[in-house]
């Protein structure tokens, strides 16, 4: 019997312990999160971000980065793909209000080859999608006929990013349609 | 006060649990394809084992031998659980760096290895040197690893880059391959300088 | 059908446990040393992944999240394979006695075989719904049998050859590891 006594007090006083530091650390990782996610929303954007705006929606998470000056000049979005090379990519991309051109995307996680696939976060390779649109390009890669060059060795990891880009524009455009406010 | 300084200075080169005991070898491979994530990960790994051999040597006595081994368990999974939480909220570059093989840390062999054959048997002195001791010695051999594929395989240190961008590198050490051969060559050229100091 | 022929093949070959996500590396050099320690061995990972996964599945959408306790994910999952390493070895012992001698201290080991836990908090992490957690743990567990049976076969021919003095025994075992694995690369991609 007493080993039994003894294991649960073990168990309980595990138990609190960690529900005072998950309790301690409950705002900090929230606060760490969103810190994460506005400094990657700042790499994408060609302004200093004065406001930002989170809109979660069913499908996914927007952002709307306002300048110093308030006014709205840029919204991101979150994306992902699971064509890539080792599964799963996730990507903040983002846009141009409006126009919906692609100002930048970020890569936030992949499992991609290093040295080969992690290459898609590399401004060499992601440059050539800025300025696009979703109507404009034909998203493939050149080995499919397309218009985006794929990476060298990494034509998968590359695909994948067409595909989570597209994914990312198609939530923009359900989101936010063009011309179509009164 | 001998006693101590051994007990300190066998986990690094001696006794150190990843080159000459094979324990946790996990992280060590997985961890490794750069600097930065080796040394995270030997410093969250050095903080559980310290918990947790600090706990088990006072609580040994008080617990029963037939539960031994579960209580054991739940005090180091505690402690990953704290090391876990303080990374996702004061370093969530190094949570997506070690992602799976932070809550892994529970099932470093080394750690147990530690409570059962150590702290359990000794005193919280000599329990906390040793974890010092054990835990430095795993880091360092992180770091060694960490470093020779960072090199190797990205061409930088610590992301500092070492040689011009677009320079061709021995791309192989940073994927898995590299991990187990690095170690291997690592082990072998520690057994090689041992015996050339061995034969003088 | 198609999803689930990618899960294993995937488990099995792509993202083997062992090769490409460094899970139960220890087992892996420590039993197989001999061809059917290693398979034995390798049952007893699949038993207890394959359960530990479906349990913890309903662990984590049962009790974690309903009572927001997911924070005590860690230390239930790494108990419940503690418990199921138990129930393996009192079992063991009834049925198979030499199998359990010539495992002896592996069995317990089991509990600290980073690929049970990992593969449990792998299926978590992906959301898989609870036949895939299952198929993804047992053909896991098979890519686990796969690795070491491998590694027992190039191993026994080891003990042949001449290895230069510092790379006998565990860095040779590192180097055919390592080539084992390059070998496994060439998987990569398969499921597209």
């Amino acid at each position: 019997m007493r080993p039994i006594i003894i294991l649960t007090i073990v168990g309980l006083l595990s138990a609190s312990l960690l529900a005072v530091v998950d309790d301690l650390t409950r705002e900090p990782i929230a606060e760490a999160k969103k810190q994460m996610e506005r400094k990657a929303i700042a790499q994408i954007f060609p302004f200093t971000i004065g406001e930002l705006k989170t809109v979660e929606t069913e499908k996914t998470t927007f952002f709307e980065a306002s300048d110093e000056a308030g006014e709205l000049k840029g919204i991101a979005v979150k994306t992902h793909t699971n064509l890539g090379y080792s599964g799963l990519i996730e990507i903040l991309l983002g846009v141009a209000p409006e126009s919906h051109k692609i100002l930048d995307y970020k890569v936030t996680y992949h499992i991609e080859t290093p040295g080969l696939g992690d290459k898609i976060d590399k401004d060499k390779y992601k440059s050539q999608y800025r300025g696009r649109t979703l109507e404009d390009t034909n998203w493939n890669v050149r080995k499919d006929g397309g218009e985006i060059d794929e990476l060298t060795a990494a034509t998968i990891s590359s695909r994948a990013v067409n595909d989570a880009v597209v994914r990312g524009l198609e939530f923009i455009k359900e989101q936010y349609p063009k011309q179509t406010e009164e | 006060m001998n006693e101590a300084l051994n007990i300190l200075t066998r986990g690094f080169v001696r006794e150190n649990p990843v080159t000459k005991m094979l324990l946790g070898l996990c992280p060590v491979l997985a961890v490794t394809s750069s600097a930065y994530n080796g040394l995270g990960m030997g410093i969250a790994t050095t903080f559980v084992l310290l918990g947790s051999n600090v706990v088990i040597s006072l609580a040994a006595k008080a617990i029963p031998n037939t539960v031994r081994i579960p209580s054991f368990i739940l005090v180091i999974a505690t402690f990953v659980t704290i090391v876990d939480l303080l990374i996702k909220a004061y370093s969530p570059e190094l949570n997506q760096a070690l992602g799976i093989f932070i809550p892994l840390i529970v099932v470093n062999c080394m750690i147990l290895g530690r409570a059962e054959a150590f702290a359990s048997r000794n005193g919280l002195w000599y329990s906390i040197i040793d974890a010092i001791g054990m835990g430095l010695g795993f880091t360092f051999a992180l770091l060694l690893l960490s470093a020779f594929r960072e090199v190797l395989g990205a061409g930088t240190i610590f992301n500092i880059p070492l040689v011009g961008e677009g320079a061709s590198t021995i791309l192989v050490f940073a994927l898995p391959p590299g991990a187990f051969a690095g170690l291997g060559l690592i082990i072998a050229g520690l057994n090689a300088l041992e015996k050339k100091k061995g034969g003088n | 059908m198609g999803e689930m022929l990618l899960v294993i093949v995937s488990a099995i070959f792509v993202n083997n446990v062992v090769f490409a996500r460094f899970l139960g590396i220890c087992p892996y050099l420590g039993v197989s040393r001999k061809l059917d320690t290693a398979i034995g061995m390798g049952f007893a990972v699949t038993f207890v992944m394959t359960v530990a996964t479906a349990i913890g599945y309903f662990l984590q959408y049962a009790v974690l999240i309903p009572f927001k306790i997911e924070f005590m994910q860690t230390v239930m999952f790494i108990l419940v394979i503690a418990s199921l390493v138990q129930l393996v070895e009192i079992i063991l012992k009834k049925v198979s006695k030499p199998l359990y001698s010539s495992l002896g201290i592996f069995l317990p080991l089991i509990t600290t075989n980073c690929a049970i836990l990992g593969v449990a908090l792998i299926s978590i992490q992906e959301e898989y719904d609870l036949v895939t957690s299952v198929v993804f743990s047992f053909f896991s567990a098979m890519g686990f049998i796969l690795a070491i049976v491998m590694f027992a076969g190039i191993r026994e021919k080891l003990e042949a050859a001449d290895v230069p003095k510092p790379f006998e025994n565990v860095p040779i075992g590192f180097i055919s590891a390592a080539i084992l694995s390059l070998a496994f690369m060439g998987f990569a991609g398969l499921v597209k």
